[in-house]
């Protein structure tokens, strides 16, 4: 199995696939498809900051997977992937698609790099439905995080900004609408607390 | 009074039991029969972009292969004619079918032909997919992954049954009822035979409650399938007898072929012939004793009468 976790430098979700795709061949689900199958899986994180990258490194070496062969990292920008078409049978991208410039451009990309019948899934900041909770949620996005940004972190800024990107984000059923536009199918989406985080899935075929 | 009785219990059937087994589905069916010639004539048609030969495949091409025998002996050529034209209107059809092929029935397709050697297993879908040039990473899309399986597998022997139905119409009506229904039992437990060895992993699957509804579901189409192909249109109480009672008998031949081991599944074959004839027997028997329970009622009617009067 070959995986892309896009935007993941701390190695958060990689090393989750990982663990899944080695419960999966232990349990046999690959046995049939290839004998070098466990050889053969490799786990791409690919992140556009290099100092990403070396915390994740550095936190796989702690999980005694500094040596791993599976974990591969790349530096790269998600609007122009370095890899072959039709090379992945997932992709990942956590946190980091509402940080790109063009989230048209980086959704053409992952279909581009994906294998027929390969899925994509988005984890997000999303949007509130619910008209109380999202009250209660406003009040503390905007009056409690920059407050506590700037007095842990020293960095209102960044805090500031990182509100604002969610809010500024397409709603679910819009994301939904522009990845089935980059040619994914049995596009869905599934709310999680709420609506503060949305994971989306999309399938090439 | 006896009737007085059947009307209560009618009722309350008809209240609890769920609308998908209401007798009105046996007129709605006609409906859907254009639907179903079209299924059947894109199933048994040559499919040459269908690259595997599964076991129902088999079934399939067997059925349409005895049809092919018995046409040309039975129609004119006039006849024949308009068969070959309905034929080539029926790929147009499949043509267009063709072009937006679901990948998630192709994997299930092919994910039936690892079935016996892995089971019903996420395993025989990853294998699927790699043989339609699918990642595993489609097995995803399959939300309850081995119950689909199953649940596709019912599915598709329905069809075939009701093909084998449709082009052995004749030989079917010149059976008893008896006949009928062992026929059609037998055609439809054969398919399941490519996969016994594994049968007994469906079922368990088909018994998880999660599963349950569907399975119970596809059970009871089945069912109502044997008995409309055989010939009942009735929409009385029987209605739900004559299905209980055949589910019954079913599910005790499948259970039966399970660990049997006879050249040709023979034993289960001729157990299958006794529990019909005993269902049959026992609606008889039943018959019998309604009939008889009217007599004695009206007698002790008329007695209580006669006690009254004096």
């Amino acid at each position: 199995m070959q995986h892309l976790d896009v935007a993941g430098g701390t190695g958060d979700v990689a090393f989750r696939v990982l663990d899944v795709l080695n419960k999966s061949e232990q349990i046999g689900i690959f046995r049939s498809l290839d004998l070098e199958a466990n050889d053969d899986t490799r786990i791409h994180i690919c992140d556009i900051n290099p100092s990403m990258l070396s915390v994740g490194k550095r936190r796989a070496e702690e999980k005694g997977l500094g040596k791993a062969k599976s974990l591969v990292w790349v530096e790269g920008d998600a609007e122009s992937l370095s890899f072959q078409n039709d090379s992945f049978d997932g992709y990942t991208i956590a946190f980091g698609i509402r940080n790109v410039t063009h989230i048209d451009r980086v959704l053409k990309e992952a279909h581009r790099v994906l294998k027929r019948g390969g899925r994509f899934l988005c984890l997000e900041l999303s949007h509130v439905e619910n008209l109380m909770f999202k009250q209660l949620y406003d009040f503390y996005s905007f009056s409690i995080i920059p407050r506590v940004g700037e007095v842990v972190a020293n960095d209102k800024d960044s805090y500031q900004y990182l509100v604002e990107s969610i809010r500024r984000f397409p709603k679910q059923e819009d994301f939904a609408q522009m990845i089935q536009q980059a040619g994914f199918q049995k596009v869905e989406y599934e709310n999680l607390v709420g609506g503060v985080v949305a994971i989306h899935s999309g399938f090439k075929l | 009074m006896a009737s007085l009785v059947a009307r209560t219990a009618r009722g309350l059937l008809r209240r609890a039991v769920p609308r998908c087994l209401d007798p009105a589905i046996v007129s709605r069916r006609q409906l859907y029969s254009a639907d179903w010639d079209l299924c059947s004539s894109y199933l048994v048609s040559d499919r040459p972009h269908v690259r595997f030969v599964t076991p129902y495949h088999f079934v399939r091409s067997y059925c349409a292969s005895e049809r092919g025998e018995s046409n040309p002996q039975s129609s004119s050529p006039g006849l024949h004619e308009e068969n070959a034209e309905s034929n080539s209107n029926s790929k147009k059809k499949t043509e267009d079918e063709r072009e937006a092929p679901d990948e998630q029935r192709q994997v299930l397709e092919a994910a039936l032909l690892h079935v016996p050697k892995l089971g019903w297993s996420e395993a025989a879908l990853a294998a699927g997919a790699k043989d339609v040039g699918l990642s595993p990473a489609i097995m995803g899309a399959f939300p309850r992954k081995e119950a689909a399986l199953v649940e596709f597998f019912m599915d598709d022997s329905l069809q075939t049954l009701i093909d084998y139905a449709e082009s052995h119409e004749q030989e079917l009506s010149q059976m008893l009822l008896q006949e009928r229904l062992t026929k059609l039992i037998e055609c439809r437990l054969q398919m399941q035979a490519p996969v016994i060895s594994r049968w007994a992993q469906a079922l368990s699957i088909q018994a998880n409650p999660a599963n349950l509804p569907t399975s119970f579901k596809q059970r009871a189409v089945l069912m109502d399938e044997i008995w409309h192909v055989a010939g009942d249109h009735s929409s009385d109480i029987d209605w739900y007898a004559k299905r209980g009672i055949l589910a019954a008998v079913y599910a005790a031949t499948e259970l039966y072929m399970l660990t049997d081991h006879s050249p040709g599944f023979r034993d289960t074959w001729s157990f299958l012939q006794r529990r019909v004839k005993d269902a049959l027997d026992c609606g008889k028997t039943a018959r019998e004793a309604s009939q008889l329970a009217q007599t004695i009622g009206a007698g002790l009617g008329h007695s209580l009468q006669g006690l009254f009067r004096r």
